[in-house]
């Protein structure tokens, strides 16, 4: 082989995959949940919740509202949970059913589904538009693609506006698109996201699947030979050929199968399902609904392709025995480790205080003598508030029994102090203490107690270092 | 080489996205000096820098792995046609390479 041809075969030439439109049960899932999704993502941000926006991820602010939660820079572990949450579920289902994930939710999918959908509805199904692109530049060529591209912008253009409104407030988004006066950067994310949109979605498809997708690569770690897939039943249709309705196929020697390569046809990746499962098959389960149809035509039984576990293929299982072999070690570590993570993460985000309270030891002096007896430190303290109401606080503090009449002194009276909704405030307090017969460092705690009147009071102890020179 | 761009791209796009989650979690871009002085920009515009920032370190690293697992075979191999190449050129008699 000359170094071209080899360059040729490692450089797959991309062939355009004209997929046929489908039907059935299981591309009824799929637009229902192509609907849940999106009315979820382009829904939710216009959501409101105490008067502010509903799920609002405020960069400018470093705070994140979702619902009535209220997340500052130190709960991203919530997030990282959230991540780690997200990930053991995909595990999870992708060992039982293997690819519902790309087949069913993947934003790629459903994307790629709505584009289709336009597609299909402005240059025809899949031999229409085999045609109208092997024809040449005419008015009618030109004005269907403009057509299709119109559309796909704007819808881009209406993702990428949500996708921002979820960092900037988008009612104020909306009023300053109106306005033609966006900031530079929410112009930028708006433009960088509807492109990456129109371009996923309506030039690259399968191809993300194919040669970016990192999941598309690992999936198969979590397979197991009970794990459901996308299977066609060779036994059932091989030897394939073509015959005409009516004709007895067992007795030309024939199987199920009559090689009308619809299941091909429909494939978003344009791959033949026939020659086993391959890592370019996302689930859609496309091959399936095409499938059935097919069978249906010929009055045979459904199912050539169908949904179905190696073992069940090999040992001929059905439905009730596949379900048992799903309480499995791997199913059961997964949902235990899962259940585990989610436990924690709803206690934690349950039991978590609304106040917090940061000691910062000040920077300058570390530690003066007053007079003779006393010593004086300083702090800053960082009062948390990220309740979205006001919350009045007194605070105090407590020292070792090596330090006597400690005694906290600060600027702001009776040592009260007011706190506005979802703000913080930083307090500068000296602490003052007569040391008994010690040097050093000693332990001090700073105490926080909520004096509202109403609602069950709020106390927070941060410890801290009192220095003696 | 429509797939060498994904290679390079891509990968740093992705590790950019926690990459900048983590930075300025814990780093407020307005408590941050630059040279001395405080960060002339908005916090979404550090976020934003930060992001292209992070993506072009991941992309420039991808790219290096992509220069260095070439084998010598595409290394060594002349850009040029046959007929194309200098007189002279041990290479030019050479037949299919290019």
């Amino acid at each position: 082989m000359t170094d071209l041809g080899l360059e040729a075969s490692l450089y797959e030439v991309r062939r355009k995959i004209y997929p046929r439109a489908v039907s059935g049960a299981f591309a009824r899932w799929r637009w229902g949940l192509v609907f849940a999704t999106q009315a979820v993502f382009y829904g939710t941000a216009w959501l409101e919740w105490n008067g502010r926006q509903a799920v609002l991820f405020d960069l400018a602010a470093r705070k994140f509202y979702i619902f009535g939660i209220v997340l500052w820079p130190q709960d991203f572990i919530y997030l990282t949970v959230l991540l780690v949450v997200s990930a053991l579920s995909l595990f999870l289902f992708t060992a039982i059913a293997g690819r519902l994930w790309c087949g069913y939710a993947c934003p790629q999918t459903v994307y790629t589904e709505i584009f289709m959908w336009i597609e299909r509805k402005i240059e025809g199904d899949r031999p229409a538009r085999q045609k109208l692109d092997a024809s040449a530049a005419g008015a009618r060529k030109i004005a269907l693609k403009a057509a299709k591209h119109g559309a796909w912008i704007a819808l881009s253009l209406w993702t990428g506006f949500t996708f921002v409104g979820y960092f900037t407030p988008i009612h104020q988004l909306v009023h300053s698109v109106a306005a033609l006066s966006v900031g530079p950067w929410e112009g930028f994310w708006i433009g960088f996201y509807s492109f990456a949109t129109y371009g996923n979605a309506g030039w690259m498809r399968e191809q993300v699947c194919k040669y970016m997708c990192p999941y598309a690569r690992f999936q198969s770690a979590m397979f197991d030979t009970d794990t459901l897939i996308i299977t066609y039943d060779a036994a059932r249709g091989e030897p394939r050929g073509g015959r005409a309705r009516g004709v007895d196929a067992k007795a030309k020697g024939l199987g199920d199968c009559v090689d009308c390569n619809i299941c091909v046809q429909v494939c978003p990746t344009g791959i033949d399902i026939r020659q086993g499962l391959q890592y370019e098959c996302i689930g859609c389960a496309a091959c399936i609904d095409g499938c059935d149809q097919v069978m249906k035509k010929m009055s045979y039984a459904p199912g050539l392709i169908r949904y179905s576990t190696q073992n069940a293929l090999a040992n001929g299982w059905g439905a009730r025995q596949i379900l048992r072999r799903v309480v499995r070690p791997r199913v059961l570590v997964y949902s235990a480790i899962l259940g585990a993570i989610v436990l924690a993460a709803v206690a934690a985000l349950w039991l978590r205080s609304p106040i917090k309270m940061d000691v910062i030891r000040d920077r300058g002096g570390l530690a003066r003598e007053v007079d003779d007896a006393h010593i004086e430190n300083v702090y800053q303290l960082r009062i948390m508030n990220t309740d979205e109401r006001a919350h009045r606080f007194t605070f105090a503090v407590e020292g070792s029994s090596h330090l006597a009449h400690v005694e906290l002194l600060a600027d702001t009276p009776e040592h009260f102090l007011e706190i506005g909704p979802v703000s913080a405030r930083t307090v500068s307090v000296r602490v003052r203490a007569v040391p008994h017969d010690a040097e050093g460092s000693q332990p001090i705690e700073f105490e926080l107690k909520t004096v509202d009147g109403e609602g069950p009071a709020v106390t927070l102890h941060e410890k801290s270092r009192f220095l003696i020179p | 080489m429509a797939q060498r761009w994904i290679w390079i791209l891509w990968p740093g796009f992705v590790l950019a996205i926690p990459a900048v989650g983590i930075a300025f979690t814990l780093l407020d871009p307005e408590e941050l000096h630059a040279l001395g002085a405080p960060l002339a920009m908005s916090r979404l515009g550090a976020y934003s820098l930060g992001f292209l920032f992070f993506w072009a370190l991941g992309a420039a690293c991808s790219a290096l792995t992509c220069l260095l697992q070439r084998s010598p075979f595409e290394v060594n191999r002349c850009p040029l046609p046959a007929a194309g190449r200098p007189e002279g050129c041990p290479k030019r008699e050479e037949l299919g390479c290019g």
